[in-house]
């Protein structure tokens, strides 16, 4: 078995011709994660998807994690597996939040667009950063989306000053999202499937060996309906 | 080590036991046997956990129970698993909090014993400290005292410098006039020795005022030393000019050896330097009383700073005595022989010029005068 040196989880099993992507639901409690990967299971056609498994909650609040496991065989025979998942959003949970970030491959930050929420935003996201430094990852060159959700809560911050507040990032432009609607949510999935190809073409090849293009990749991992 | 997400392998979410417990009850509800696998078996259903085939399910029997059976395992692996993943992430966290746990002990462990070294310094140096108030209050204190007899000398030294002055100048017309006197009435006995006497009367006035002259002046030098007067003063130099008064004052009679090493120079007042030299030297030579000897050695001292020794093998200082002797007027001798001012004017002097004096005596057998220079 390949033991990679960095930190990152995408894993590839010769033997049986498997890999492994961990994409993490980041983001403040109550922003919509759950809501997020429940819309997916609904939402999403891929060739194979497993059970949503929501492991243990209160209130509805994640107390562990949330993981659904999405799978595609490509025609050189690879088996690609994508695993989501969420963390619990409240404070108290970092050292979840922390364990379920370990060798993640790309993150979706889900924010909430409420103007009240826009301090949880910020320190949900700082501790994303903190986080992703313990595990040993760097927050430059991760595969990251930024969702603001909630856009159809009343009173929601305008998404022209969201816009202009994150476009010195990485990460602009922002994905805008109603979960709960199911708005938004392939939208941003298929951001983050489209900013983690190159990173993991650059390591397995996919093109040229598997022969699966970016498009390919993006459209079968995110076919609806 | 392995990690909580890593896909489970079957022994993982059912221990072979609990493995075979489970065929048991398939056969106890269909009348038929199964065999579980976890490798790919010809003719045999996949059993899968989260897209992977994690078992083999075959029953010769009856094939056709094959598919609804694996579903049924499938359903109860889903709740197994969900415990296992939840376990697993438990484990891994408690690890993570544990080793965090043991780092955060070990900085604290670290953190106190620095804080025990730091306060171990900060009680030495508050220790050390105090120290140094303590000399520079009881410093202070004798400071304090000696300025206010120095002011209090100097004010008695500037009223008598006046009346002694014009008493010495009277008594001199005085023995002018008594000579005249004695010439106008010449051969008259019974006048001649009155006359004679009153002459010596005069004559020891005069002695007398003399001597309060001179302790007129060491007065003004026991309460005024200015530091603005100094220049370069060869330490030898002064301490050879100092003997050499000495001896004129006892008649060339006394042993004294020098020993006067490469000292240099050092910046100060060499008037009041010399006398110091000279007041020491005076009560070498009076505890000798011409029989002893005086020794004079100058060396660099500890830290390269100069110092001057004069020692003494004659009469020696009593314990009592040693512990006043620097006191102001206070002295040994008859009195009318010193004004007790000379050790301490010495002191003074020696402070002034950011030095010392220490005084070790033995009675019978000598003195030492150690005078270190800052
Ligand atoms: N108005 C509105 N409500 C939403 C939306 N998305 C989620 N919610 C609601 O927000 C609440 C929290 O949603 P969750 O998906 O459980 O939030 P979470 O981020 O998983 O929360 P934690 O598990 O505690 O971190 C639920 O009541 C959702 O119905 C949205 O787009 N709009
Ligand atoms: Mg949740």
């Amino acid at each position: 078995m390949i033991k990679k040196a960095f930190a990152n989880m995408s894993e590839y099993i010769p033997h049986e011709r498997k890999l492994t992507i961990k994409v993490v639901y980041y983001g403040p409690a109550l922003s919509g994660k759950t809501t997020n990967l429940m819309q997916l299971h609904t939402l999403l056609q891929p060739q194979r998807k497993g059970e949503l498994m929501v492991l243990e909650t209160r209130d509805d609040r994640t107390l562990f994690f949330d993981m659904l496991p999405i799978g595609l065989r490509s025609e050189s025979g690879l088996e690609l597996r994508l695993k989501l998942y969420t963390v619990p959003g409240q404070v108290q949970h970092d050292s979840t939040r922390k364990a379920v970030l370990a060798r993640v491959d790309g993150v979706i930050f889900v924010a909430d667009s409420q103007p009240a929420q826009q301090d949880n935003n910020a320190n949900a996201f700082d501790n994303l950063a903190d986080n992703l430094q313990k595990v040993g990852i760097d927050i430059e060159n991760l595969p990251l989306v930024v969702q603001f959700n909630k856009r159809d809560a009343p009173g929601a911050v305008g998404e022209g000053e969201l816009q202009s507040r994150w476009s010195d990032t990485p990460w602009s432009p922002l994905c805008m999202a109603a979960a709960i609607n199911g708005e938004g949510v392939v939208e941003s999935y298929r951001v983050l499937l489209e900013r983690l190809y190159p990173v993991l073409d650059r390591e397995f090849q996919l093109a040229e060996v598997e022969h699966i293009s970016a498009d390919a990749f993006v459209r079968q991992l995110s076919r609806v309906g | 080590m392995r990690n909580f997400d890593d896909d489970p392998a079957l022994a993982e979410l059912l221990a072979p036991e609990r493995q075979q417990d489970l065929l048991r009850l398939l056969q106890g509800v269909t009348g038929h046997r199964f065999a579980l696998s976890d490798q790919p078996q010809a003719d045999a259903e996949t059993v899968e956990f989260n897209l992977d085939g994690v078992a083999w399910l075959s029953c010769a029997a009856d094939p056709q129970l094959q598919a609804p059976t694996a579903r049924l395992i499938e359903f109860i692996l889903t709740y197994v698993g969900k415990y296992r993943l939840a376990a697993n992430l438990h484990h891994d966290i408690a690890e993570a909090s544990f080793a965090e746990l043991q780092r955060q002990h070990a900085a604290l462990q670290d953190s106190e014993a620095r804080y025990r070294q730091l306060s171990e310094q900060l009680q030495a140096q508050v220790a050390a400290q105090v120290k140094v108030i303590e000399q520079t209050q009881q410093e202070l204190y004798e400071s304090a005292r000696l300025r206010a007899i120095g002011q209090l000398a100097a004010g008695v030294a500037h009223e008598i410098n006046n009346p002694i002055g014009f008493i010495s100048s009277n008594l001199r017309v005085a023995e002018d006039y008594v000579k005249e006197i004695k010439q106008g009435i010449a051969g008259d006995s019974a006048f001649n020795a009155l006359i004679e006497d009153f002459q010596a009367l005069l004559k020891e006035s005069a002695s007398g005022t003399q001597r309060i002259a001179s302790i007129v002046s060491d007065l003004k030098t026991f309460s005024n030393i200015d530091q603005a007067d100094f220049i370069s003063c060869d330490l030898n130099d002064l301490l050879h000019t100092s003997c050499h008064l000495l001896q004129a004052e006892f008649s060339h009679m006394l042993d004294i050896e020098l020993q006067l090493g490469n000292i240099g120079s050092i910046s100060g007042y060499p008037a009041k330097l010399s006398q110091v030299f000279f007041n020491v030297l005076d009560n070498a030579a009076k505890a000798v009383e011409g029989k002893g000897r005086i020794r004079v050695i100058s060396r660099q001292g500890a830290a390269g700073h100069p110092e001057v020794v004069i020692e003494d093998n004659g009469c020696g200082i009593s314990t009592a005595s040693l512990e006043r002797i620097f006191d102001p007027f206070f002295t040994t001798r008859p009195v009318g022989s010193g004004t007790g001012l000379g050790l301490t004017v010495a002191r003074e002097t020696m402070m002034a010029h950011q030095g010392e004096i220490s005084i070790r005596s033995r009675e019978g057998i000598g003195t030492r005068v150690t005078l270190k220079f800052g």
